[in-house]
């Protein structure tokens, strides 16, 4: 049974060392600064094995994701399981940002 | 804590198929190698995965592998080789 | 988008003087789905925004520039390379750096050992020294191959290791984090601590290049 995160020695494409290098951009660094935040001793909301394990319960899905955005949902899907909020709260809050960034991406 | 084994000792990768989150990648399962060195006891990561205290700790080690003998059909050299680190109960003395 | 203006949108190399693009703008559902776990960690008082602005301070200063102090170091201090190479954690604090909860274990490139560090289950790597992984670290073509070719991998960044060198593979798979400390590049025994520190890539730190051999 391998998970979908274990890759070691399947067959895969070349290496492009320049292919979407960038430095990490501010998004990233945000989702970064709340994951290191919830790992960190003051808190330990979660450990990284926690994310881990979500990550690799996406399955087949796994490999769909960017980086960050698979470590974002990861860490969402742990926060709801420890109860730090509930779905309904993390829907309606959600909703409102979306609205919110929309308008600032047209405006 | 004690430790089971020692640098040099002879060891194989459990072969065994293991549900959840689980440090030990697929590729070395069943395969012989060497200890290179004692990193110590570590918090497992079997039972930190589900919130728990990763209690009791599991010692740790580098293993050191013969490519050749990970991958028959290696194209590097004979003596090219790949350290991993595994928890002692994955282990077993050959 | 005010807010991406504080990114490194202006930087067009990076320290291996390689081109850089700019990442796309998240999707709208990532953004928002990142705004909103923000939000709500914020008015239940688990994180508040100056922690925040604090770990994305922190984690800005981490950069491979960090690294090749360290290397530089190594190379002109035989004492200071032998604590590296033994004692990691306790070489690197002076430079600031907790590798805390990990440990750090430095591998050094030899005429007879190239050492190579690939993490095939996720992306572990030396964060605490050398910022963000690089994106091919973490995606699936080098997380598969460089265990199983890691020559064929090397030669795709263009290094060539000879027939008479071992190739080591590192799998980052548990608690420690590793550095390789390349080889000091010959014809630079006359040359200062901080202009060494210039020759010491993000790449060859990984292991997937050599450090820089200057001209001449």
């Amino acid at each position: 049974m391998r998970g979908p995160q274990d890759y070691g020695g399947l067959p895969a494409g070349l290496v492009d060392p320049v292919k979407n290098e960038h430095e990490p951009t501010h998004w990233e660094r945000r989702v970064d600064a709340i994951m290191l935040l919830l790992f960190d001793p003051k808190r330990r909301l979660a450990r990284v094995d926690e994310s881990r394990r979500m990550q690799e319960a996406l399955g087949d899905d796994y490999h769909k994701y960017p980086y960050y955005e698979r470590w974002l949902q990861a860490i969402t899907w742990l926060l709801l399981e420890k109860g730090v909020f509930t779905q309904e709260e993390l829907d309606k809050k959600r909703e409102e940002v979306r609205s919110r960034l929309e308008a600032e991406r047209n405006g | 804590m004690d430790s089971k084994f020692i640098p040099g000792d002879k060891v194989r990768v459990i072969e065994r198929s293991q549900p959840g989150h689980v440090r030990t990648p697929m590729y070395v399962r069943g395969k012989p190698g060497v200890i290179e060195r004692i990193v110590g006891p570590q918090p497992n990561p079997e039972t930190l995965a589900y919130g728990q205290s990763g209690l009791p700790y599991k010692m740790l080690y580098r293993v050191n592998f013969s490519q050749k003998v990970l991958w028959p059909d290696y194209e590097g050299q004979d003596n090219d080789s790949l350290e991993i680190e595994i928890y002692e109960h994955w282990l077993e003395r050959i | 988008m005010s807010e991406h203006h504080h990114d490194h949108l202006n930087a067009t190399h990076t320290h291996d003087g390689k081109p850089i693009q700019n990442d796309e703008p998240p999707s709208i559902e990532a953004e928002s789905l990142e705004t909103a776990v923000r939000e709500l960690l914020m008015e239940k008082g688990v994180i508040t925004a100056d922690e925040l602005r604090g770990a994305i301070e922190a984690q800005e200063q981490r950069r491979p520039e960090l690294g090749a102090k360290i290397i530089a170091r190594a190379w002109v201090d035989e004492d200071f390379k032998q604590k590296l190479l033994s004692h990691g954690d306790m070489a690197v604090r002076s430079f600031g750096v907790d590798m805390k909860p990990t440990e750090l274990c430095v591998v050094e490139n030899t005429e007879e050992v190239h050492n190579l560090v690939v993490c095939t289950l996720c992306s572990c790597y030396p964060r605490a020294i050398l910022g963000i992984p690089p994106a091919w670290y973490k995606r699936r073509d080098y997380r598969s191959r460089a265990v199983r070719e890691p020559r064929s991998v090397l030669s795709e960044f263009g290094t060539i290791i000879s027939e008479d060198r071992q190739v080591r593979v590192h799998d980052s798979n548990a608690d420690l984090r590793y550095l390789v400390l390349p080889i000091r590049p010959s014809g630079t025994d006359d040359w200062s601590e901080e202009d060494l520190a210039e020759l010491v890539t993000r790449d060859s730190m990984i292991g997937v290049a050599e450090a820089i051999t200057p001209d001449g």
